[in-house]
């Protein structure tokens, strides 16, 4: 009877779609009378997030602070645990016209979505007072806005790419962390004359030609840019080609992973090699550090992991910011207490209490300073957050990432690395491979 | 129907006629009642089969990101998947070699163990049971999970293998393995087909058997003369199945690979492919082309096989 659900799995698959649009409607032009996000303050509104349980557990705290101050609002609060499953979610709620008044996004998504029109502008809510953005660096709020400039969605939390370091394996292998300043070439010289000094099995770092974040961090050290103003690939082949070709120089010298080693790990910071030691380094998001010294220390071998920022180069520091914040859709019925929630969230003390840097460092600096002064906070909790305000007074560049980022550039950057590293293809027509399926659907 | 040999006298004919009119008010109740009874398997049928169907193949002929709506587009998903996208066939041809390879696999398989369990032997019921486990667990998430673990580079494979002084790779992250693992995972998964096999096998009437053996035919003898083809229905039933589920497989290697076919696109199945496309890359119209092709691809090849089984298959009756 197997093959009877399979086939109405497919049935469904392939439908899935037009049940959304058969379900829309409604809500068209909804909420149009409050663009400015001002008026009355009640009613329901719904909230969606992504994150596990933790992260949910706090997020209802500060949806529990938000309706005490606030008789007669009800939230409807949306987990999602997988980041990607959350998206797709989105997509369906999308279609339908069904977005919760409060959607959390990242700068990553944000024009897949702005692209199709489907989220209010907030500055004529930031002018009229219903959203305040004065405790919040300038260039971590611009991580917000969209290709047309305007801001989509109000950053709460500040997440950066670090390069994590075992300290334990390292001090072993006698290279100690890599010096304040370090670029591209200390880096890699590091991590090879680390590999000889390391124990039977450990790699100084993971295949990681194919990972965005580091490639991110690249470009910005050496002053290229990520993406044109049409929103297709600001770098040139060569650039890649360049890059590309460091990484296999450190490949095939054994420094890293094999690429049938990287090719099975598990994702998720705290749960790939980094977090396991078999590797010495890597990149992870910076609020990963809890989590992965966590899955260190349940190895029982008493290793010990920091994280620094990312290698700079002739253009400056490396390091770019991924805000997440609030989005409020033009679906929105009940846009003024949308507007009150999300800037609740982002700058009241209290509520960042409670929500504790549970998705990056507070972008509210008052909010950050209150955490940092906390001593309830876990060490490691407070270097995320100390290495963050490191890394904002380098007043990092904000990328605005073109629709289709997400759904494209990742996966084929990725692949097309793969096939390199597989000896599947050489670096040139790797290059021009990925040149191609990237420009063919960015920025459309 | 009796009636009409009865002399009909007024009073029979009244009586009749009255009959026939409350049997067939009895009838349309019948039928509203069978309706009512029926009505929510046939919303279901219609709301969310159908219906949905039928809007992915006008889909199929749109540009569709699921954000914005659709656009006619024509015939462009079709021409755009034949001529210039690579990946659609690289994913075509993974998914044959898993059907090639698989579909003959799991069918000696499962009718070798069939055999095996259709003797009698102690605790028969118990092996049975046994054997038919892992198909109960063989789709689910949590055993293609496992799989990694068992065939990845410090997995239990290479443990065991290790033991003997064998040095292998990652079986799982290696592009020239990793499909080899799932057409594995998807033998282990024999238990229904080797259900129908052994209730096949049941069937069979013992006096061949024993008429067989008086003529002094050997156990190969017996079952090449005998057991195939009487067995032919029941493996032209499980051919079908396990081709039509091999050309759906999606869950295994979306698990394996994280969603994304690898390593190297070498277990990129053309379902997994058609959900990149479709909720990853947000071409649902491009997906749902993909999804009317693969109908297309196994009505001919159910025609042609059905066709085909009235050379090859059996039935008593005929």
């Amino acid at each position: 009877m197997k093959w009877i659900r399979r086939s109405s799995g497919i049935a469904a698959a392939a439908g899935l779609a037009l049940t959304l649009a058969a379900c829309s409607g409604g809500a068209e032009g909804a909420g149009g009378d409050s663009q400015d996000g001002t008026g009355d303050v009640s009613g329901q509104i719904a909230v969606a997030w992504w994150g596990g349980e933790a992260r949910s557990a706090k997020t209802n705290a500060v949806i529990d602070l938000f309706t005490a101050q606030n008789d007669g609002v009800k939230v409807d609060g949306q987990a999602t645990a997988d980041f990607s499953k959350y998206f797709d979610k989105l997509n369906v709620q999308a279609a339908s016209q069904s977005l919760p008044c409060a959607v959390q996004l990242q700068g990553r998504q944000v024009n897949d979505y702005t692209k199709n029109d489907l989220l209010m502008p907030l500055d004529p809510m930031i002018e009229s007072g219903a959203i305040d953005v004065s405790d919040i660096p300038k260039s971590v709020l611009d991580n917000g806005r969209g290709t047309d400039g305007k801001l989509y969605f109000l950053p709460y939390g500040a997440a950066y790419d670090a390069v994590g370091i075992n300290t334990t394996l390292a001090d072993e292998a006698g290279v100690g962390l890599p010096e304040e300043g370090y670029d591209w070439d200390d880096y890699m010289s590091y991590l090879t004359e680390a590999q000889e000094s390391l124990p039977e099995g450990v790699r100084a770092i993971d295949s990681n030609g194919g990972r965005p974040n580091f490639f991110i961090g690249w470009t910005l050290a050496n002053g290229k840019s990520l993406f044109n103003d049409e929103g297709k690939l600001g770098f040139t082949e060569q650039d890649l080609t360049e890059y590309w070709n460091m990484w296999e120089t450190v490949r095939k010298a054994g420094v890293t992973m094999p690429a049938a080693r990287t090719a099975e790990e598990p994702t998720g910071p705290d749960q790939g090699f980094f977090a396991t030691g078999e590797v010495m380094s890597d990149t992870i998001p910076g609020n990963a550090l809890t989590p992965a010294t966590e899955t260190l220390e349940g190895q029982g071998e008493g290793q010990e992991m920091t994280t620094i920022p990312f290698p700079s180069g002739p253009a400056g520091s490396g390091n770019a910011l991924y805000p997440s914040g609030f989005a409020i859709p033009v679906s929105c019925d009940n846009v003024p207490t949308a507007a009150a929630f999300i800037d609740f969230f982002t700058n009241d003390l209290e509520a960042g209490k409670a929500f504790a840097a549970d998705n990056g460092a507070p972008t509210n600096t008052k909010v950050l300073e209150a955490l940092i002064a906390d001593d309830s906070l876990t060490p490691t909790k407070k270097h995320e957050l100390e290495l963050y305000k490191q890394i904002v007074e380098s007043d990092p560049q904000a990328i605005v990432f073109p629709p289709g980022y997400q759904a494209t550039f990742e996966s084929s950057f990725k692949r097309a690395y793969e096939d390199v590293s597989f000896g599947k293809s050489t670096v040139e027509d790797a290059v021009k491979q990925f040149f191609s399926e990237a420009n063919s659907s960015l920025g459309t | 129907m009796s009636v009409h040999t009865q002399t009909s006298s007024p009073e029979t004919i009244q009586s009749v006629l009255g009959s026939k009119a409350r049997k067939r008010d009895w009838r349309k109740r019948e039928v509203a009642v069978a309706f009512v009874f029926l009505a929510p398997w046939l919303i279901g049928l219609i709301g969310l089969t159908l219906g949905p169907m039928l809007y992915s193949l006008y889909l199929s002929f749109t540009d569709y990101n699921l954000l914005s709506s659709p656009k006619w587009v024509g015939l462009q998903n079709f021409v755009t998947m034949f001529t210039s996208d690579e990946r659609f066939w690289v994913s075509t041809r993974v998914t044959i070699v898993y059907v090639i390879f698989g579909v003959p696999l799991i069918l000696i398989v499962s009718l070798m163990i069939a055999a095996l369990l259709n003797s009698k032997i102690a605790f028969l019921s118990g092996y049975r049971a046994l054997f038919y486990l892992p198909s109960l667990m063989g789709a689910s998430v949590a055993i293609a999970a496992l799989w990694r673990q068992i065939f990845g580079g410090n997995g239990l494979i290479n443990q065991i293998l290790s033991y003997f002084g064998i040095e292998a790779g990652s079986w799982v992250g290696n592009p020239d393995t990793a499909l080899g693992t799932l057409v594995v995972l998807a033998l282990w998964a024999f238990g229904s087909t080797m259900i129908i096999f052994l209730a096949g096998l049941r069937q069979i009437p013992a006096e061949l058997y024993e008429a067989a053996a008086v003529d002094g035919a050997g156990r190969v003898r017996r079952f090449l003369n005998i057991t195939l083809p009487m067995l032919t229905p029941i493996i032209f039933f499980n051919a079908l199945m396990v081709t039509i589920n091999a050309f759906q497989a999606f869950t295994p290697a979306y698990v394996i690979s994280g969603g994304t076919g690898g390593p190297v696109n070498s277990t990129l199945f053309y379902t997994l492919y058609l959900y990149q496309q479709g909720f990853a890359q947000l071409n649902m119209g491009y997906a749902s082309a993909m999804a009317w092709l693969l109908v297309a691809v196994l009505a001919i090849f159910s025609g042609l096989f059905f066709w085909s089984s009235r050379y090859w298959v059996y039935y008593g009756d005929k």
